[in-house]
């Protein structure tokens, strides 16, 4: 049974730095629900649910980065219930979130997988089911 | 035809209402519209959603003449707004719309006929990485024509300036179709004489049912605008379109359309006078802060 540690990411770039050719493999695209079009809010869609719910130190680690990345006050409350559209990120804040959540992790975050994420606590799911497959070897 | 092509934009800088104006504005939606503006935790998104919600009401409220309670707006699964519509403006086959908002700007595109597409960026200085970091981030979403055009553009300025123009357009596209970023935003390749003449090939293939637009705005924002044919438009938003198919000649029609500039409104513009008179203080308020600004 491998034990999976969500707090000690190894770094590994995503990308290939010096020759700039194929795309990057791992990060498709964010899902709509994360993205804040103006007039588009998320919907919660019911195809994707977890069993499990993450451990409160990775969504702590989610909290901490989305807060960066969104630059928010520290009175801003943000809790694993507050949900992404309520943040008013943008498209280019969500593809960062997306691609630091990656590297933080160690994990590549497919576009079918995060199509219905739309709170924190789903994203600390979702990162904890995709660390304990890779873990576990499954794509 | 020509009535139904709109391009509105709003300062919000200029805006700064005290709580009572917001709640006053925010009164002028529908119920149901207003939970979907309170619950950003940031004063300043809710700012940006009500303007975007005001606006959507006022410009389907101008074009097509319905009253602001009868207005029903709906999203599709990806949560593109559309208008619900129990009957079909012979003069406007396909009324659509179509807002963005990026630090001071809020702006609308609507079309009678084609899809639309509007996004607003405010090109801003990254706060914690360098512009080659920065940009890297997003390399996935360019193709290598666009790429090399992007870091051989010349200072670190200049290559931000036109990152942001190319997200710009691009998010433009994906927005005119109803889809969000998850349309394979990387296939889709603009090409430009300086930013004009702005055309755009996906998978090697000129989109010739396609027109783009930039435009510079004050303060380091541009705006893009994406018109485009309705078979284009994701299953979902599909089917909140009356007419996907259409013979050349007409599609032509709606495809040929002026591009109008974009017209600026303020809040004042977006209230409907009714709802002004119901409300004596608020409306004086209002014009007062009109004046002041």
């Amino acid at each position: 049974m491998a034990s999976v540690s969500a707090t000690c990411p190894r770094f590994q770039p995503l990308f290939s730095h010096s020759n700039k050719t194929g795309r990057a493999p791992g990060l498709k695209l964010v899902s709509v629900g994360w993205a804040k079009f103006t007039g588009f809010p998320s919907l919660k869609a019911s195809r994707f649910r977890v069993s499990c719910s993450a451990k409160p130190e990775t969504v702590e680690k989610v909290i901490e980065i989305v807060r960066k990345q969104l630059a928010l006050k520290p009175e801003t409350v943000l809790t694993s219930e507050t949900e992404f559209v309520e943040l008013g990120a943008d498209s280019l804040d969500t593809v960062e979130i997306v691609m630091t959540l990656e590297e933080e992790f160690d994990i590549n975050v497919e576009e079918e997988s995060s199509q219905n994420i739309t709170s924190v606590q789903e994203v600390a799911d979702l990162i904890e089911k995709l660390v304990q497959q890779k873990a576990q070897g499954e794509s | 035809m020509e009535k139904g092509v709109r391009r509105w934009l709003v300062d919000t800088s200029k805006w700064n209402p005290a709580p009572h104006d917001f709640s006053s504005a925010l009164s002028v939606l529908p119920q149901h519209e207003r939970s979907s503006i309170t619950r950003f935790l940031r004063m300043e998104d809710r700012k940006q959603a009500l303007v975007s919600r005001l606006l959507q009401y006022a410009l389907i409220h101008e074009v097509l003449g319905i009253p602001y309670n009868e207005i029903v707006i709906n999203r599709t699964f990806e949560g593109k707004p559309y208008l619900e519509c129990s009957h079909v403006d012979a003069g406007f086959p396909n009324f659509n719309f179509n807002v963005s908002h990026d630090g001071d700007y809020v702006a609308i595109a609507s079309e009678p006929l084609c899809l639309v597409g509007v996004d607003v960026v405010c090109c801003i200085k990254p706060l914690k990485e360098s512009v080659p970091e920065f940009i890297e981030n997003f390399s996935s979403y360019f193709s290598s024509l666009e790429w090399d055009n992007l870091i051989n553009t010349g200072t670190s300025d200049e290559i931000l300036a036109d990152f942001y123009r190319y997200w710009c357009l691009k998010e433009a596209f994906v927005k005119a179709v109803g889809s969000g970023l998850a349309y394979g935003v990387d296939k889709i390749e603009f090409h430009h004489t300086n930013w004009t003449n702005i055309s755009a090939k996906v998978d090697g293939e000129p989109l010739t049912e396609w027109r783009f637009w930039l435009l510079e705005l004050p303060e380091r924002h541009w705006v893009a605008v994406a018109r485009g044919h309705p078979r284009f438009a994701t299953e979902s938003y599909k089917r909140t379109i009356s007419k996907a198919e259409f013979d050349v000649e007409d599609y032509h029609k709606g495809l040929n359309l002026p591009n109008v500039a974009f017209v600026t409104r303020i809040i004042e513009q977006l209230i409907p006078v009714s709802h002004g008179e119901e409300k004596q203080p608020e409306q004086d308020l209002l014009h007062l802060s009109s004046r002041e600004a």
